[in-house]
């Protein structure tokens, strides 16, 4: 009756993050309401912005519509409601159980994390194809084309990586769905607006150029507007050594990367102390 | 080679806050056995449960699960377990099939075993009729079972059960009780928590008590019972002022067997014997020649409360083991005789040693 060493592992890491991948997938998908809802704030933000400042503010840019310009505000934006969703997808994990269910069942812990993240890249990437397609519809033009669009999506799937982690710290140190769709809510309109995303920031106040040189939405956007302009956009930075867009997308990518490395550390710390802790 | 399904020596639980949860406990469990472990609320049973899954490391002690040991080789423990959380566990955006399927993904059920087995399974839970429906719409009892399921995919030779049926309703649990007992017969072990004496009564054969984060007794249900000294007879009286009366004559006329304990309560008295069912109508017959009045009595048969205050000196300070919070729960426990009972494992409740507080 008694069990010998090896007769039973479980599965293997691929398969682990595999069914992780699927258990996401199917949940995104059959909640339609989150794949929509989340993208209906932008979209608005998009139409009317575009409607009732493109007038002016087309005026102030030079040579570039404010639809182009807008544009990769608006994925950004999309990647960091995706973003905030992980953490509330998190602590419904703890909420109804399945978190401590896939401790104490033979998976790799890792793969369940590396699973449930790919699960999360997928819908970032459809969502900002959707919003990328429904700008050029609107009048927005990609100066670097296709490649600048696949580009344009690698971009938020990097800068989705710290706002991630920080919904997820949220989701374990609240174990609260309220606390975390609040907490994850609250940051994203006013991080938007203090950085680059809806104007340049010479045209704005001298404090906020200030908070916009701290607020990594800045680095995200500037990267995806770069590509989206082909041109080097970022003004926080005055960067000159790798010409045109890459004045921008270095630094900024260098950034949203080193970003994404301690957002994530802590992550990973604080979800594996929840893990092997005290789970209640 | 092993022989125990669960082998635990000596296994302290402390919080990172101070709390010891769980203080020396000793358990073995053979393979095949159906273990029962009661205790109230806050007792230790789920960081005990906890611990022997691998989602605590113990502070102190070893533990050792199916031959592997939990802190050395916790993933040989997981894929050799099948465990059930106080908490019902399942995806409710899920159907009852995909969350299976999700199960066999998760203890590596190869693609080729997992579409009988999950078939086998929700017949096995009656939710065959229901398996492609989202377990969001499922009742309480409908989720329990699906989580259950869950639990069994890999066929496990051993399963844990944290307190499975609290919360159900008397059909959903009977219905649990004979899918426990089945898997059990089949040759499965289980380890159940539970807070009802009459659950573990009625699937368990071998019980464990904890109280405080030790063990304060263990045996057969029957010579837990037994130690409670037979039923309880509670007496209610018109004026709970003439209790102490009552009970001088419920004693005068030496109506019970020898170790009854008769004792007032706060609306009147009661008395636990072996015969308390079958004299109870003499004692009310005594009390009526005594001119006290009789509004009310009840005969039941002894619950957790009582073997919690017949194996214990004293009764449990927390409020938590009145689950019949009724008067009758004031009832002295067994007489003289079972309460002089030393508990077994005297030696080895005392606090853990270690008290480094860490727990990882």
């Amino acid at each position: 009756m008694s069990v010998q060493p090896g007769d039973r592992h479980g599965g293997s890491f691929a398969s682990d993050v595999w069914a992780t991948f699927v258990r996401w997938t199917i949940k995104s998908i059959r909640n339609p309401f989150v794949l929509v809802v989340s993208l209906v704030q932008p979209i608005i933000f998009l139409v009317l912005f575009t409607q009732v400042f493109g007038g002016v503010a087309t005026s102030a840019l030079e040579g570039v519509t404010y639809e182009t310009y807008l544009v990769p505000a608006i994925v950004i934006q999309v990647a960091l409601v995706a973003a905030a969703t992980s953490g509330i997808g998190l602590v419904n994990d703890i909420e109804n159980g399945m978190f401590e269910k896939t401790l104490v069942s033979p998976m790799n812990r890792i793969a369940v994390f590396v699973g449930k993240t790919l699960a999360e890249i997928v819908r970032i990437i459809a969502q900002v194809t959707i919003v990328l397609g429904l700008g050029v519809v609107l009048g927005a033009e990609i100066a670097t084309g296709l490649v600048g669009a696949v580009a344009i999506a690698g971009i938020c799937v990097l800068f989705s990586v710290w706002f991630t982690a920080f919904s997820n710290v949220l989701a374990v140190v609240t174990r609260d769905e309220e606390s975390t769709i609040i907490g994850a809510n609250l940051l994203q309109l006013p991080l938007l607006f203090v950085s680059s995303a809806f104007l340049p920031l010479p045209a704005l106040p001298a404090w906020i150029q200030t908070v916009a040189t701290f607020n990594p939405i800045t680095y995200g956007v500037d990267a995806a507007r770069a590509v989206m302009l082909g041109e080097d956009t970022m003004t926080v930075l005055e960067i000159t050594r790798f010409g045109g867009m890459w004045d921008t997308l270095v630094p900024a990518l260098a950034v949203l990367a080193g970003l994404a490395l301690v957002f994530g550390s802590v992550a990973v710390y604080a979800i594996s102390r929840a893990a092997s802790a005290d789970v209640r | 080679m092993t022989d125990y399904a669960i082998e635990a020596r000596d296994v302290a639980v402390t919080y990172a806050d101070g709390t010891e949860a769980v203080c020396g406990v000793d358990l073995l469990v053979e393979a095949g056995e159906f273990f029962g472990f009661l205790g109230p609320n806050g007792a230790g049973k789920t960081t005990l449960i906890k611990t022997l899954v691998t989602l605590l490391r113990p502070t102190d002690g070893s533990v050792t699960i199916n031959g592997f040991d939990a802190v050395a080789k916790p993933r040989s423990v997981r894929a050799t377990i099948g465990y059930m959380a106080q908490e019902t566990s399942i995806d409710p955006e899920l159907t009852a099939r995909e969350n299976l399927r999700f199960a066999c993904d998760a203890y590596g059920v190869s693609r080729a075993e997992r579409g009988g087995r999950i078939d086998e399974l929700l017949e096995l839970v009656e939710l065959t009729g229901v398996a492609d429906k989202v377990a969001d719409n499922f009742s309480g009892g409908m989720k329990k079972r699906l989580d259950v399921a869950t639990a069994l995919v890999h066929q496990p030779p051993l399963v844990f059960l944290d307190e499975p049926t609290t919360g159900l309703d008397p059909a959903a649990r009977n219905r649990l009780w004979e899918y426990f007992q089945r898997i059990n017969d089949e040759g499965t072990t289980v380890f159940l928590t539970t807070q009802y004496l009459e659950e573990a009564d009625q699937l368990c054969d071998r019980l464990s008590v904890i109280q405080d984060g030790s063990v304060v007794a263990d045996g057969t249900p029957e010579a837990l019972k037994q130690r409670v000294g037979g039923e309880i007879l509670a007496v209610e009286l018109s004026d709970p002022d003439e209790s102490e009366r009552a009970v001088a004559v419920a004693r005068d006329e030496s109506l019970f067997a020898e170790g009854a304990a008769i004792e007032p309560t706060e609306s009147g008295l009661a008395v636990t014997a072996r015969d308390a069912r079958t004299r109870g109508t003499d004692l009310l017959v005594a009390l009526r020649d005594a001119d006290i009045g009789v509004v009310g009595f009840d005969v039941r048969a002894p619950t957790l409360d009582d073997v919690f205050l017949a194996v214990t000196e004293e009764r449990p300070d927390a409020e938590s083991p009145t689950e019949t919070a009724d008067v009758r729960t004031e009832t002295g426990g067994g007489g003289g005789d079972s309460r002089a009972t030393t508990v077994p494992d005297d030696g080895k409740t005392g606090p853990a040693g270690d008290a480094d507080g860490v727990n990882r």
